[in-house]
């Protein structure tokens, strides 16, 4: 509740500055009546060709599916790469080598493989997201206590028991720390993908809104993505604290 | 057969700059169902050796038998105790308590059996479904402890198990374990940096010199004990308030602070430890 009031207090300094005082120019940044009336157009008739739900739904589906591929494949990874030191010799020089490109400089390419639809997209989001589910993974998992792999040890466990009873569990944390930071990667990448080309799409609304000099309307998009964002967050959040019971 | 014997081990770690020779020429033998302390300043290599005894450490000179056979890695017949209890977060004490079990593959129903006999044992009702970090440490301690008993191994290694409790609860853990020893005997090698603790439970303490770790006397506790009869003292400061107790103690005291030519005890370890 605490997080409420300054949240609060920005709405206020935004209702003050863009009106009575006439601090910023409605150009520049829309008042809380242009965004409102700007937020009336895109969910009644729609905007961009299309209504502000199936805006939503096609960022929100790129970001689920690029989201799920990048945590189905980098957890796994992570895990190997931790766990196997001739994995870790083998793959990691390649990791090395393809981080330092920022998944925005794959868009050309992909859209050269997958053309404008959502393939371009879910795979550069995938990419986004890939590398800090595998890094986080990896760390967790080389940051196991080793007393507790010892005592466990001692009390007879074997491969089989040690990977499921003792290292998933143990890494579990660090792999959630991952997913949070996988998922505020994908968004930030999706819209950034949209901009270049698309149909549909937040991003989109964004770039046609920048051509019809139309703030109210980048503002309205710019604050579904954030509100999006936290919303995914908060249920990842719930999805943690229900699969770790221990740490509460 | 579940004794434990060193022979002539000696433990070598590599440090940069060079070899340093950890422990040298450790010679002694805790017999089936005998309980026996390590003590000795920190440094002199006492926990290395009961890593050794567990299978996670190797000497580099001479061998680690354990039932006659060498060690080569951790099993099931030997259970350690450890003083950070090292017990599984994520699993609830019940859980705990039954890893051996579920990893040596027992029935669901004999498990939970045995899991409900120590929880009552150990006095942990109404904490079965707890997670560790909701108890207290000395409860902790006892979960560890009867994650380790539960797998009925012959031999149970402790290090320092109380040595991050405070004074009351180490006080009462001490009397619990003396009761399970008498209960349930079992041959143990029991780490402490406290001369109180190794004369109030062990049947003999080797006492211990550092760098390089070295056996310095074995005291025999045992026979006093039964002569003078500890047994019939309820309470450990009762025990502790005989003078046969305070002179053990004393002697102790004096061969850790090198004041008592320790030829004579030496000497009796020779023919009583390595047969």
């Amino acid at each position: 509740m605490i997080g409420a009031a300054p949240i609060l207090l920005l709405i206020i300094a935004w209702f003050a500055a863009t009106g009575p005082l006439g601090l910023i120019a409605p150009l520049k940044f829309p008042s809380p009546a242009i965004a409102l009336a700007s937020l009336e157009t895109i969910a009644g008739p729609g905007y961009a060709s299309a209504p502000l739900a199936e805006h939503i739904e096609t960022s929100l589906s790129l970001v689920l599916a690029g989201f799920a591929a990048a945590t189905l494949t980098g957890i796994p990874l992570g895990l190997l790469l931790g766990t196997s030191r001739y994995a870790n010799a083998c793959i990691n020089p390649i990791f090395q080598l393809l981080r330092p490109i920022a998944p925005i400089a794959w868009i050309p390419l992909t859209i050269l493989w997958f053309g404008l639809g959502g393939g371009a997209k879910i795979f550069v989001v995938w990419l986004a997201a890939f590398a800090p589910a595998v890094i986080n993974t990896q760390t967790a998992v080389r940051g196991v206590n080793r007393t507790v792999i010892e005592a466990a040890k001692v009390h007879g466990a074997r491969r089989v028991n040690l990977f499921f009873d003792v290292t998933i569990p143990a890494a579990l944390p660090g792999i959630f720390t991952g997913m949070r930071l996988s998922l505020q990667a994908c968004w930030m990448v999706l819209v950034a993908a949209e901009l270049v080309g698309a149909y549909t799409g937040l991003g989109h609304v964004m770039i046609i809104a920048t051509e019809d000099l139309d703030s109210g309307m980048i503002f309205v998009a710019m604050l579904c993505v954030a509100m999006l964002g936290v919303a995914m967050s908060l249920l990842l959040a719930r999805l943690e604290a229900w699969v770790l019971p221990w740490r509460r | 057969m579940s004794e434990i014997r060193f022979e002539g081990v000696e433990r070598r770690f590599h440090r940069p700059g060079g070899n340093f020779l950890a422990l040298e020429n450790i010679c002694f033998e805790v017999a089936e169902r005998e309980f026996v302390a390590l003590v000795g300043p920190s440094g002199c290599g006492k926990t290395t050796l009961l890593r050794m005894a567990a299978g996670l450490d190797f000497p580099t000179g001479g061998r680690v038998l354990v039932g006659n056979r060498e060690v080569r890695g951790p099993g099931p017949d030997r259970a350690v105790v450890f003083q950070q209890f090292a017990l599984f977060p994520w699993k609830t004490i019940r859980q705990n308590i039954g890893f051996g079990l579920k990893c040596k593959g027992t029935p669901l129903t004999q498990r939970r059996e045995i899991i409900e006999h120590y929880v009552t044992l150990m006095g942990l009702q109404g904490h079965g479904d707890a997670y560790p970090h909701q108890l207290s440490g000395g409860m902790q301690q006892r979960v560890a402890i009867a994650r380790s008993y539960a797998l009925e191994p012959d031999v149970l290694l402790m290090d320092e198990p109380f040595g991050a409790l405070d004074a009351q609860t180490r006080v009462l853990m001490q009397e619990e374990l003396v009761r399970l020893a008498r209960d349930n005997p079992r041959t143990v090698l029991f780490i402490t940096h406290s001369v109180d603790e190794a004369v109030y439970l062990a049947d003999r303490v080797i006492v211990m010199t550092p760098r390089p770790g070295r056996i310095s006397a074995i005291i025999d506790i045992g026979l006093v004990r039964r002569t003078e009869r500890w047994i019939d003292c309820e309470h450990i400061e009762e025990v502790m308030a005989q003078k046969s107790f305070v002179h053990l103690r004393s002697r102790i005291w004096r061969l850790l602070r090198g004041l008592e030519s320790s030829g004579e005890t030496v000497g009796r370890a020779m023919e009583t430890g390595v047969g």
